[in-house]
């Protein structure tokens, strides 16, 4: 369905744009016949180039994908792959805030984009002990979930396609991201069918706090399109929805077993890549005018 | 030409350079990490399985060899023989299990010797001691009786290419202390008497044959020797739970460090040199840590040694010590059970008993400390019981690494 709704966004981004140059072509052909003034020179070297801010927010889902696994539990009467992680990718939604700034230049703009970035994660696994008479048996299982918060540091190059009202781009970049919190959460539950009957449980989550367990850092590459569309006063809205691909660990492999209350209930990290999709809405405002009357020019 | 080439693409190297940066500072596998620093539970999925470990050994490959008990069967007396063998990351690499047939109840030390790594045991007939030992990569399990009548092994170490052994006479009701040969023999033997008495409160028989069975208390037993080549044991002599002197030769100690019946004793020893030990007793449930005493003369009451007191452990728990050096300082590691079902850790200086810092290991599930050692790399191994889902008895080992355990010194 998510593939479905981003093949759909994209069909409709490639007819705008397809929109977008028949008109503007229109246009440059009543431009061509007419002659430019002086004025009107300026004004166009003046839009070549310009500087924008602004603030968007949205909500994101995550993907992990496992580079090695790491288990505290040796079996040693049965297969480990048995009591291996599953995780659960883009299950739990988190958020983020960006402050963008970006230098737009004939069609191009450097972006600079930090942001504030809460991802969260998750991931179970099973054990099993049987005895002779098989309806002897417990089942635990052990849900983990971790909140994860990041000052990423994205810098992009855009490309505006089209310079009408609408404007949609793509976006490409690396990103460098620093961690700034983290927390676990294990839930463990089972059955309990040794004392006669089938005894479901559920036990407190454990919370501990698990900076310690992450890399301070990591970096990966970006890519996204948007919108942006000019309200006519000064200000873009924009639509953006953008892929961060993690491209290093994003666990420590130095205090993998650090948190004695963690490696205690059995939990140790694996070395993961996050991936991140995030939709964000937000606004824009240029920093260059020209005139004391606030006017950009960029009034299409 | 060159310049205006930089020029150029000035853009795109700042973008390798970068990525170049970034990928630089990333995180990166590093499996000397993963040796240095690891927690292990082993787990079988048998719900009638019940292991329990008694000390453990680094091997030359870099994993541990961990001497354990198990459960054979409802009925049966004695604990079987377990056998496990961890790599260098923690992770299961073989196990035996011993038949009851070849012996029972394992007794610590694992003492390695040449390419071997001996243990005490016992027949499950005759209750005659017996030396067993196994190579690094548990391949074969060898075991020789010792000679003449030493029954019920209770604790032994290593010393002098000698091993001394701690028994129990259950005939003559006498603490039995043995030098004994690698090959069994016994060069020097002597019992003291327990003390087995009549009244309700002090049946010392008692105590002892139920650490044997395990329905009762696992009473903290050890023998070693000192500098000056007295013995010394930790078991029950004339009625109390005692530290004894001994050449084991004399009919009487040359001195021991008496306890309260079973009230009162020592519940961790390790001899740090000359006439001075680490100890830790217990008095009553209550526990106390002596990093560094000396043992004066003329049979003092070990009652009278004070010490830190611990009530955070449980009551007359079974404390572990171990000395363990670093790059510039020596220190005492102890460790014990504690009341909220951890593995505490207490980091001493040797030179003045100085508390550092503690530590604690487990969590959810109940933990509980069997042996610590000291690794190649300068860190610490912690083997421990722990109970899977709260019920299913398992070893565990904690692995700290050098660095965790500087910290902890303060380094």
């Amino acid at each position: 369905m998510k593939r479905r709704y981003l093949v759909l966004l994209l069909f409709l981004i490639a007819a705008t744009v397809n929109a977008q140059e028949k008109k503007r072509s229109g246009a440059d052909k009543k431009r061509k016949s007419a002659a430019y003034n002086k004025k009107s020179k300026e004004d166009d070297k003046f839009l070549e180039k310009q500087w924008w801010l602004g603030f968007k927010a949205g909500p994101n889902l995550s993907k992990v994908s496992v580079d090695k696994s790491y288990a505290v539990v040796s079996p040693t009467n049965y297969d480990p792959s048995t009591i291996d992680k599953t995780y659960k990718n883009f299950s739990l939604m988190g958020s983020q805030a960006t402050i963008e700034v970006s230098f737009y230049f004939k069609g191009f703009l450097i972006s600079f984009q930090p942001t504030y970035q809460r991802s969260r994660f998750e991931y179970s696994n099973q054990f099993n002990w049987m005895d002779t008479i098989p309806e002897h048996n417990v089942t635990l299982n052990y849900h983990q979930e971790q909140k994860l918060s990041y000052a990423i540091l994205p810098l992009l190059v855009k490309y505006d396609f089209l310079h009408g009202r609408l404007r949609p781009y793509v976006q490409a970049g690396i990103y460098s991201a620093l961690l700034l919190d983290a927390t676990t959460i294990v839930t463990v539950s089972g059955v309990d069918q040794a004392s006669g009957g089938a005894n479901e449980f559920k036990n407190e989550p454990v919370i501990v706090g698990s900076k310690d367990l992450f890399a301070k850092s990591h970096w990966g590459l970006l890519g996204g399109v948007g919108l942006n569309y000019n309200l006519g006063n000064n200000v873009r809205l924009n639509f953006d929805v953008s892929y961060k691909y993690g491209m290093s660990n994003i666990s420590s492999t130095k205090n993998r077993y650090s948190s004695d209350r963690l490696s205690g209930v059995g939990d140790a990290m694996d070395d993961l890549t996050l991936d991140n999709v995030a939709v964000t809405l937000g606004c824009l405002f240029p920093l260059r005018f020209l005139s004391s009357g606030f006017k950009t020019l960029d009034k299409k | 030409m060159i310049s205006v080439m930089l020029k150029k693409y000035y853009s795109l190297l700042l973008f390798v350079w970068g990525v170049w940066l970034l990928a630089g500072c990333s995180e990166k596998s590093n499996p000397t990490f993963d040796q240095q620093n690891f927690a292990s539970i082993f787990d079988n999925s048998k719900f009638d399985a019940s292991y329990f470990p008694i000390d453990m050994r680094e091997t030359p490959d870099g994993g541990y060899i961990v001497l354990g008990g198990r459960r054979l069967s409802e009925n049966s007396d004695f604990a079987g023989i377990y056998l496990l063998k961890a790599d260098q990351y923690g992770k299961f690499v073989k196990e035996i299990e011993v038949p009851a047939s070849t012996g029972v109840y394992p007794v610590g030390k694992l003492m390695e010797y040449q390419t071997k790594y001996y243990f005490f045991c016992m027949d499950a007939q005759s209750l005659q001691a017996q030396i067993a030992n196994v190579d690094a990569l548990l391949e074969t399990v060898s075991v020789t009786p010792v000679q003449g009548n030493l029954t019920y092994p209770a604790a032994a170490s290593f010393a002098n290419n000698n091993f001394i052994l701690l028994s129990y006479n259950n005939n003559d009701k006498l603490s039995v202390i043995s030098v004994l040969n690698t090959d069994g023999g016994i060069l020097k033997s002597k019992g003291y008497d327990i003390g087995v008495g009549s009244d309700d409160q002090i049946i010392t028989e008692k105590y002892v044959i139920e650490h044997y069975l395990r329905t009762g208390r696992q009473w903290p037993f050890e023998a070693g020797v000192m500098a000056n080549g007295l013995y010394y044991f930790n078991g029950f002599y004339n009625y109390t739970f005692s530290l004894v002197f001994t050449n084991a030769s004399s009919d009487e100690p040359s001195n021991v460090a008496q306890g309260q019946s079973d009230k009162g004793g020592l519940s961790g020893v390790s001899y740090l040199g000359a006439n001075k030990f680490a100890l830790s007793r217990f008095s009553y449930g209550n526990n106390y840590f002596l990093p560094g005493k000396d043992i004066p003369g003329g049979d003092p009451a070990s009652s009278d040694f004070g010490g830190f007191t611990l009530p955070e452990l449980v009551p007359d728990a079974p404390v572990k010590i171990l000395q363990a050096k670093t790059d510039t300082k020596n220190a005492l590691v102890y460790a014990s059970n504690t009341k909220s079902k951890q593995i505490g850790l207490y980091f001493y200086e040797q030179e003045t008993g100085t508390f550092i810092s503690s530590r604690y290991l487990g969590f959810s599930n109940p933990y509980e400390i069997a042996s610590l050692i000291q690794t190649s790399d300068g860190g610490l191994a912690v083997c421990g019981t722990t109970y899977l889902a709260g019920r299913f008895p398992r070893i565990c080992i904690f692995k700290i690494s050098k660095d965790e355990l500087n910290g902890q010194l303060g380094q």
